[in-house]
């Protein structure tokens, strides 16, 4: 770094810097005088504090991008191609429920550019008025017709298009079979007595209050989205004989599920799938009684400072062969029809991403009014506390 | 007794042996050693998100403990002596702002500053126009200002106890031999205090550059490198937290050595240090 | 007159800031205390005492924090003063130095790097491998109170050593020959001369731990599994998960209030205790 500038003074790139900050010269005459335009190319990347940011920007894109989304849910090698093509370097924020990434937006000054809402929460993001109707001039990859309909539409609020579709899924349970004795728990009602008996001390739940408590209202046979307060105190009774029994309440599973510290845990489709596909012993479950099924979407708050970085990601991870990588990486469905042609038949057959029939059948799309409920949240935050 | 000393050193420092054992780790995942590498100490620099964090950690570090320590140093001076009304205001206010923990001072500050701000912003938006108001958020400034109102409060209290301990003498005899105010400061009471500023300014840069948890709450879209720490934790550790956390320490330890010895040199030099 | 003025000015950019950044986000915290929760999260202007009357659905984290707090202190003092007065009064002044840098240098890598150590450290793969490899049995380590506890003890060791380091320097090593040379065993020696001279800066040292463990968050929240949680957890949560920020307000204020008691009850009694000393300062 230091040898490249050295053909001017240190007082006088220090000037220079300062005059393009200013703006009174142009990017181009900076990096001319300064000489760091070859060098940006090359360097810029690795030590940008030293430079102004927009120093190292190659497209009009701008340098950055910030996404929040959900934990292992992306290919990394995605993003670097991403950044190869584009200059924009994409940083990932990981969040472990739809209630944590509402009260970032709320409170403001989130810095996010796109980030992933589950379908149930979309309405109430449109309601706060946190984000913005999509500008479809600004995502040609953008094909509706060929998005299933069943998880696409939550995207559309009042006829207006908000978010477009990323992945769809299940909710249901990791089990490591070797240690369960050869046989593998079918049920909700299984989960939760295992948990308070041969498995105690090895279970996790989700940090979160869709999945947590709604599983627990599934071991009643209740609706997954029951905001009734009779049912709620069932669930919170059983949550709270469970908790000396569990291993830890978090939504970032796999560590502990991989290092075995962990035997059993509440799981999403993709983690179940990760999971398994490295340790086999490690089997998926749908429980009988049903469950959450959902969808995740690409979205732009309405704070986002780098709009058109924000929609050139979004266009780049809809690109049905990008798409492609990162299903085959997170193990997530895609409800897109243009990636039946690009991905392997196996993963199109895997019981595990696409579940029989009547499995499926029993599931519940997440209700809108249990992330706003106040019961729900203050049953989740006293099962914490306990 | 030794042996207690050591086995304590072997408490403290475990932990930070498997830090940097993991930072040469060649594989993905931060708990399973697939073979030695450094590259994560390349990635690392390469990552502007990694350098850019750095930077913010180090400015808002900087800005806050000079803020801290200039109007620390001010306001204890007009401190020194002084009894009544406002002398115990200040003392109780200082004495809140040391106790109350960081956790209630970030929830506090986010909540006051985003009403605020919202109450503000439309006023700006009317008074410039159309769309080149300038609109207030958190970010760089309201964390700088954040940290320095802790900093401050430590630095009035590390100079209080300093100027305590000053002879007031000196600065009378100053005085009586008509020395303008200023003069008096610079030439007698500053070099006095001098130590004392110093300590008070690196405490507070310590402070900023560690917190995490005011930091949490006002950055707003801000990234400080504890910030983008935590968030890479939750994403699932790789070496390159390790190779962060081992080069930062690398860097602390040699400055501190560095500044014994001079320190230790300077000693020597004034013929103070018989050793 | 000019003497006033000059005050004025030297105070003014101070008073200010605390006026901004810490009397008027106190009065919001205290003024969102009384509201209420909004529909969707956040805040709804109201005066009601309802937040308050809601504090006992938090008592469990307010329990958890009234007692690991003292034994996380306590444990730190335990394991902290034998190693400050080793290095105050067994050390020779040449390593002396040396080895307080030791102390403060883990304190200089980000404690949320060193507690993702402990996971490791503390998890299946750490020390109860190597418990079960002894032939002891199985443990488990990590997300339990133990796990929160290590983690605490470890994190503010060095603020607990460094006080007590500072008070026992300056004893002066020949009172403590002096009494054994009038034949006082080395218990009592220590117990009379050493422990009485060494006690403001336990006082400092435990003040300090206690103060920064009653708003601990990250530690329980990386050890404890979310299993473990101090009101620092509940805050937390009230403000980034269920947007209750009214009833968050009011935890905060109930914390503020508790530890405004603790600590002045406790400067009283240090006050009554130190007599003469009078003046007792945090720091």
């Amino acid at each position: 770094m230091k040898d490249k500038i050295d053909h001017i003074s240190r007082r006088k790139f220090m000037e220079e810097l300062r005059r393009y900050q200013k703006g009174s010269v142009t990017r181009r005459h900076f990096l001319g005088v300064t000489g760091l335009g070859t060098a940006a190319a090359v360097l810029g990347a690795a030590m940008p504090g030293l430079l102004p940011r927009r120093a190292f920007a190659q497209g009009s894109i701008g340098d950055r991008v910030v996404l929040a989304t959900w934990p292992n849910y992306h290919d990394l090698a995605n993003f670097d191609a991403f950044t190869a093509e584009t200059g924009a370097a994409v940083q990932v924020n990981v969040f472990g429920s739809n209630e944590e990434m509402l009260a970032k937006l709320q409170a403001g000054g989130s810095g996010w550019d796109v980030f992933v809402p589950t379908n149930y929460a979309i309405s109430t993001y449109v309601d706060q008025d946190l984000i913005e109707p999509l500008d479809l001039s600004l995502l040609p990859n953008y094909d509706a017709a060929s998005f299933d309909p069943r998880f696409a539409d939550p995207g559309t609020v009042g006829g207006k298009l908000y978010a477009v579709p990323k992945n769809w899924g299940t909710t249901g349970f990791a089990v490591n079979t070797s240690r369960s004795g050869g046989t593998t728990p079918a049920t909700w009602k299984e989960f939760w007595d295992l948990t308070q008996t041969t498995f105690s001390g090895r279970t996790m739940v989700h940090d979160y209050q869709l999945t947590t408590i709604g599983n627990a209202l599934k071991y009643f046979g209740f609706s997954f989205n029951s905001v009734d307060p009779a049912e709620l105190a069932k669930a919170e009774e059983l949550l709270l004989a469970a908790k000396p029994h569990l291993f830890a309440i978090n939504s970032d599973y796999q560590p502990s599920m991989r290092s075995g510290d962990a035997w059993m845990t509440i799981c999403w489709t993709g983690d179940g799938k990760q999971l398994n596909r490295d340790m086999p012993e490690i089997a998926y479950v749908l429980g009988r009684e049903g469950g959450e099924l959902w969808s995740d979407f690409y979205a732009v708050p309405k704070s986002a400072p780098h709009r058109a970085a924000a929609y050139a990601l979004i266009d780049f991870l809809l690109r049905p062969e990008v798409n492609a990588r990162e299903a085959l990486f997170h193990g997530y469905p895609v409800p897109d029809a243009r990636l039946s042609a690009i991905l392997p038949a196996e993963v199109l057959a895997d019981p595990i991403l696409y579940p029989a029939a009547d499995l499926l059948n029993a599931l519940e799309f997440g209700a809108a009014v249990t992330l706003t409920d106040p019961n729900r949240a203050e049953l989740m935050a006293r099962f914490k506390s306990a | 007794m030794r042996l207690y000393a050591l086995a304590v050193f072997g408490f403290l420092y475990l932990p930070i042996a498997i830090i940097a054992l993991f930072s040469f780790n060649a594989g993905r995942h931060a708990s399973q050693f697939a073979g030695f590498s450094t590259q994560w100490y390349g990635k690392a620099l390469a990552n502007p998100f990694v350098m850019e964090a750095l930077w913010t950690s180090v400015s808002v570090a900087f800005a806050s403990a000079l803020i801290a320590s200039v109007f620390g140093t001010m306001a204890a001076l007009a401190l020194q002596g002084m009894r009544g009304r406002v002398r115990a205001i200040a003392d109780a206010l200082i004495y809140i702002a040391v106790m109350v923990p960081g956790i209630v001072i970030g929830i506090a500050t986010l909540i006051a500053l985003v009403t605020l701000f919202g109450w503000i912003n439309p006023l700006l938006a009317r008074l410039a126009p159309e769309g080149a108001a300038p609109q207030l958020g958190m970010g760089h400034g309201t964390l700088i200002a954040a940290h320095a109102l802790f900093s401050m409060a430590l630095v009035i209290l590390i100079l209080r106890a300093r100027l305590e301990g000053m002879d007031r003498a000196l600065i009378e005899a100053s005085a009586d031999l008509y020395a303008p105010p200023l003069a008096t400061f610079r030439q007698v009471t500053l070099p006095m205090i001098f130590p004392g500023i110093l300590a008070g300014f690196l405490l507070s840069f310590t402070f900023s550059f560690d917190d995490f948890i005011i930091a949490f709450f006002v950055a707003g879209s801000e990234t400080t490198l504890p910030i983008y720490v935590f968030s890479s934790i939750r994403r699932g550790v790789t070496p390159e937290i390790n190779a962060i956390g081992t080069m930062v320490l690398g860097a602390s330890l040699v400055l501190l050595i560095a500044a014994q010895l001079i320190l230790r040199r300077g000693r020597r030099a004034a013929g103070k240090d018989g050793g | 007159m000019q003497r006033r003025l000059a005050t004025s000015v030297l105070l003014a950019p101070a008073g200010l800031w605390f006026a901004v950044m810490l009397v008027l986000p106190l009065c919001f915290v205290l003024v969102f205390s009384l509201g209420e929760r909004g529909a969707a999260g956040g805040y709804v202007p109201a005066f009601t005492f309802e937040q308050y009357a809601n504090l006992p659905a938090r008592g469990q984290a307010f329990l958890n924090t009234l007692i690991l707090a003292p034994v996380g202190t306590l444990l730190a003092l335990l394991i902290a003063y034998p190693l400050a007065y080793h290095l105050a009064q067994g050390v020779g002044p040449k390593w002396r130095t040396m080895l307080l840098i030791l102390v403060i240098v883990p304190f200089w890598t980000s404690i949320l790097i060193r507690s993702y150590a402990w996971i490791f450290l503390l998890g299946g793969q750490g020390v109860p491998a190597l418990i079960e490899w002894m032939g002891f049995g199985a443990v488990r380590l990590i997300n339990t109170r133990f796990a929160v506890l290590t983690g605490i003890v470890y994190g503010y060791l060095p603020l607990m050593v460094l006080p007590i380091y500072v008070s026992l320097e300056r004893l002066d090593r020949r009172l403590l020959e002096a009494s054994a040379d009038l034949g006082a065993p080395p218990l009592r020696s220590f117990l009379q001369v050493a422990l009485p001279l060494s006690l403001p800066g336990v006082a400092t040292g435990c003040m300090l731990v206690f103060i920064l463990l009653m708003g601990e968050f990250l530690i329980p929240a990386m050890l404890g599994g979310g299993k473990v949680f101090f009101i620092g957890n509940a805050l937390v949560d009230l403000f980034l998960q269920s947007r209750n920020w009214a009833f968050g307000a009011a935890v905060a204020v109930t914390l503020v209030a508790i530890m405004l008691g603790t600590v002045t009850f406790y400067l009283m009694l240090m006050r009554r205790l130190g007599g003469a000393r009078g003046n007792v300062d945090l720091i």
